[in-house]
């Protein structure tokens, strides 16, 4: 028989217990846990830090057992997240007062969305994001946005479709129609000195009376770190176009020939920078190609003739490069910050005349001769050819 | 372990003129020749080992002695034809009486020509396809307990043998263990002429061969080693022949015991030979030169060597369309590692590592287990136990009550403890799926081990969580690549990596693409099967 307790073997099995005697320090019972969706953080008047976090309230997601379901029978949409708020020096002195009043351990690892309160922004937001890059929990993915109420103000919002504001923001982000910056987009972009920041701000939507919702609206935009700007709907679609993000677009115009408007959906949008230096002249030429489909016609215009086509696709073009120099004139000439993307283009191809410009970047930008080039192609007019309604006499071919 | 070597017992005294060699008997031919017998026995032999008296009393005093309190020995005196008197003995329920009667008794006793010596007198009389003559007691009792017939005749120093055996046996049935949906389904029964004889059918080629070995002290169970000459390697052959024949025990009563005998690491849980009922997987392994273990008494026959894989091939992979059986094992795969890993995975994550859940099913799981008084793993283990345990319950129950038992372990499982606020929902998804996933795997020895690992997992991922998921599975690895079923490597060809063989285990590639045999033991009779016989109309058909 082999003696199975040899003492190298005792000595083998004894060297693994303290293995285990390390273990469960961190393990934490998924129902101790106050799950954490979405954090708001703002100014208070005294200039603390206020944090503001919508937890996950299991008491609201119905009864477990034959129930189950989470929109829990009675449609208590609103007890599905709890609201919770407090204040302290930094983000986390707020957190531990917060704990203080949270009977679970809170919980970032699930912290999808971080709402800036502009107040808090206008101050600058570098030194209050060190807390979500260093600390391990926060999720790097979740969605910035800046609100312009008070950040709790948005938390408190009851969204129609979706359990949370958090999830109502992160949806909205994904849809892509406003810009989706992720907490790591956003600290790349502030590790950048040369660079600004542009964030999508969320807004208390109250078109319908006696109801909130929540809507992504234009963008605010940071130089250093620092709120300067906002940049509204329309000149938003621009910085769209330029940072290569136009995703799902839609772009109306008049057409020339007829009255009334036709309206496109962009598939396919590309965008592509090619920096120049000629004779010490800083030049941008930006090339955007782009499908589009026609998806309205208001006009009696025949969207079958290519001729009309062919002027609907340079009138469309024209349209674009319009919107886009308008936005082009105000990140240039009032905010003179760059969040397009030039220094990063220039600095690559011109690696010893970006050194010279390198210190005072922001002079240099404002002062970029951008030319834009569209090419834009329509590529299906539709299900219905004809306009619908018109006399066949009356359409234009 | 000191191995003691057999001796060969059975002097080949066969009687030229037998009769008629009906399948039986060709059988018994091919029975290897050295019928050896388990020298354990041998002390009882010694004092047995006389020469038979030419004195009639003698020799039934002799056998009297030896069967001494042994009510099923039936000793029949007689004359033949009318004159010489014969004993006959045989043991009850083994031997066809009616048989002894037709072909024995009444030709003998109505012999009237005497004249002839008793030898011829016989072979010419006695109508038995095979008599032969034993000259010791030791053969004389040999013969008894296997069911012949044995007569001693007065005046003659020797006694003949004849195989009158019948016993009653269970039917061939399909192999409940391993049912199919296409494939044969004969199962192996427990007895072990049946069972070569369907081997021998399957592989007419004399290159099949079968060995003999008596093993067990009592018992003297026959314990086949069945091979196929030229396609097994000689080493095998010998190894498995030496493990058998050093097996020193009172009785042996299921291939199990055996299995347990010549394992190579008897402390592991995975098993190291490859237990089976169907006569059809037995022959394709013998195909591709593994050696065959049959065990009187025992349906399962076991096969060796075998490696990790082979646990996870059913034999419909190959009756099959070849893409369906590839997907089939692929699924096995699939299921194999949730059955080991996804207790401890809903462990892991649930207590350590919250934030790897989606948010919306963490946020449907804090819901369904806000009711819940335990922790993860203990609500893991409670249910895994009651599902082993209801496993177990139905396994060993009456059929009757089995189904009765399932019923209420169904609703206890499934609905009740819910209800009662006992285990979360998703935790009963994960009892289920964990279930069903055990039983994807053909073989249940395997799929028990699996099962059983399952636990210390579970701990390890409670304890270290995903650290302690990876830590078992590390273990486990080292485990399975340290084993070895008799010298070739339980991964292989996995680890120690043969790319050539992989498609019969990552894949089950088409049957003429297996031109190779698996070769574990060396580039040993390499080709099964000619090149090129993918089929296509140009070659043959309508032409």
């Amino acid at each position: 028989m082999r003696n199975y307790f040899k003492p190298g073997r005792l000595l083998l099995l004894i060297c693994t217990f303290p293995f285990l005697l390390s273990g469960c320090w961190d393990r934490i019972e998924i129902n101790d846990m106050a799950i954490i969706v979405a954090t708001g953080i703002d100014l208070t008047d005294e200039g603390e830090v206020e944090l503001s976090v919508q937890i996950v309230n299991p008491q609201g997601l119905g009864s477990s057992g034959s129930g189950g379901g989470q929109l829990g029978g009675s449609g208590s949409v609103g007890t599905m997240v709890s609201l919770e708020k407090a204040t302290g020096k930094t983000i986390y002195d707020a957190r531990s007062k917060l704990q203080e009043k949270v009977p679970r351990s809170l919980f970032l690892g699930h912290n999808r969305v971080i709402l800036i309160g502009e107040r808090l922004a206008k101050q600058g937001i570098k030194q209050h994001v060190d807390f979500f890059a260093r600390h391990p929990f926060p999720r790097i993915k979740a969605y910035v946005f800046v609100t312009k109420d008070k950040p709790i103000e948005l938390l408190q919002v009851n969204p129609d479709l979706e359990r949370s504001t958090a999830e109502a923001a992160r949806e909205l982000a994904d849809q892509k129609f406003g810009l989706d910056v992720t907490l790591k987009d956003l600290l790349q972009m502030l590790a950048d000195d040369t660079r600004g920041a542009a964030l999508p701000y969320l807004l208390v939507d109250k078109e319908i009376p006696g109801k909130v919702g929540l809507k992504v609206n234009g963008s605010a935009i940071f130089s250093d770190g620092k709120l300067i700007g906002e940049l509204d709907d329309e000149r938003n679609r621009g910085l769209f176009w330029l940072i290569n993000k136009v995703d799902q677009a839609s772009v109306t115009i008049e057409p020339e020939a007829a009255a009334g408007y036709i309206s496109f959906s962009i598939i396919n949008a590309k965008t592509k920078m090619k920096p120049t230096i000629n004779n010490g002249k800083w030049k941008m030429t930006i090339d955007i190609q782009a499908d589009d489909d026609i998806v309205e016609n208001n006009t009696y215009l025949d969207v079958m003739s290519p001729a009309i086509l062919k002027k609907l696709e340079g009138q469309l073009e024209e349209t674009i490069r319009h919107q886009i120099y308008d936005t082009l004139e105000v990140i240039q000439k009032d905010f003179k910050t760059d969040v397009l993307g030039f220094d990063e283009a220039f600095h690559s191809h011109y690696p010893k005349e970006w050194a010279t410009v390198k210190d005072n970047w922001t002079d240099t930008f404002s002062e970029v001769d951008v030319e834009v080039n569209t090419k834009i192609s329509i590529s299906r007019p539709g299900r219905s050819t004809t306009p619908q309604g018109v006399p066949k006499d009356k359409v234009i071919e | 372990m000191k191995i003691r070597r057999p001796k060969p017992l059975v002097s080949k005294v066969k009687l030229k003129e037998t009769l008629n060699p009906n399948q039986q008997e060709k059988e018994n031919n091919e029975v290897h020749a050295d019928n050896t017998v388990n020298a354990n026995s041998s002390n009882k032999r010694k004092e047995n080992g006389d020469i038979v008296s030419s004195d009639l009393s003698k020799n039934e005093e002799k056998i009297r002695s030896i069967y001494k309190n042994c009510s099923d020995v039936i000793y029949r005196t007689f004359y033949i034809g009318n004159k010489t008197k014969a004993l006959l003995i045989y043991i009850e329920g083994l031997s066809n009486e009616q048989e002894i009667e037709e072909s024995v008794l009444s030709p003998l006793m109505n012999e009237r020509n005497m004249g002839t010596e008793i030898q011829s007198l016989m072979t010419k009389t006695v109508s038995a396809p095979n008599i032969k003559e034993v000259s010791t007691y030791i053969d004389c009792v040999n013969e008894l307990s296997v069911g012949k017939t044995v007569i001693f005749v007065s005046q003659n120093s020797s006694a003949f043998s004849v195989s009158l055996t019948k016993w009653e046996k269970r039917a061939i049935e399909q192999p409940e263990s391993e049912s199919v949906v296409r494939g044969p389904r004969e199962g192996f029964i427990e007895d072990i002429t049946v069972n070569t004889s369907l081997l021998r059918r399957r592989i007419r080629s004399p290159k099949l061969k079968m060995v003999r070995y008596l093993v067990g002290k009592y018992s003297e169970t026959s314990v086949v080693i069945a091979y196929v000459d030229g396609l097994a390697s000689e080493d095998l052959i010998e190894e498995v022949k030496r493990r058998v024949k050093r097996i020193d025990i009172d009785g042996i009563l299921d291939s199990g015991t055996v299995e347990e005998f010549i394992e190579d690491h008897p402390y592991s849980p995975f098993p190291q030979t490859l237990a089976t009922e169907r006569p059809d997987v037995v022959t394709a392994n013998l195909l591709e030169g593994r050696v065959a273990i049959l065990v009187e008494g025992s349906p399962f026959s076991l096969i060796a060597p075998i490696t990790f894989y082979s646990l996870l091939q059913a034999s419909e992979d190959y009756y099959g369309r070849f893409l369906i059986g590839t997907a089939l094992r692929w699924l096995r795969y699939i299921f194999l590692v949730i059955s080991l890993l996804l207790p401890s995975l809903y462990v892991a994550v649930l207590t350590f590592h919250q934030e790897m859940i989606p948010t919306s099913l963490v946020i449907s799981i804090i819901g369904s287990r806000e009711q819940v008084p335990f922790p993860a793993i203990v609500e893991v283990l409670i249910m895994e136990i009651t599902f082993e345990a209801l496993r177990e319950a139905g396994l060993r129950l009456p059929k009757q009550v089995g189904s009765a038992v399932s019923i209420v372990g169904a609703l206890v499982i499934g609905d009740a403890a819910v209800s009662a606020g006992i285990v979360s929902p998703p935790m009963v998804i994960v009892v289920a799926i964990t279930g069903v996933a055990s039983f994807t795997i053909p073989r249940y020895s395997a799929a028990i081990a699996l099962r059983m690992l399952r636990f210390p997992i579970v701990i390890l991922a409670g304890i270290l969580g995903l650290l302690g998921v990876m830590l078992g599975i590390i273990l486990i690895i080292v485990h399975l690549a340290s084993l070895r079923s008799f010298g070739v490597p339980y991964l292989s060809p996995m680890a120690p990596m043969q790319a050539n063989e992989m498609k019969d285990v990552l894949i089950r590639a088409p049957l003429w693409k297996l031109n190779k045999r698996p070769h574990f033991t060396g580039d040993y009779n390499e080709y099964r099967q000619a090149p090129n016989q993918k089929p296509n109309p140009s070659k043959g058909g309508d032409g």
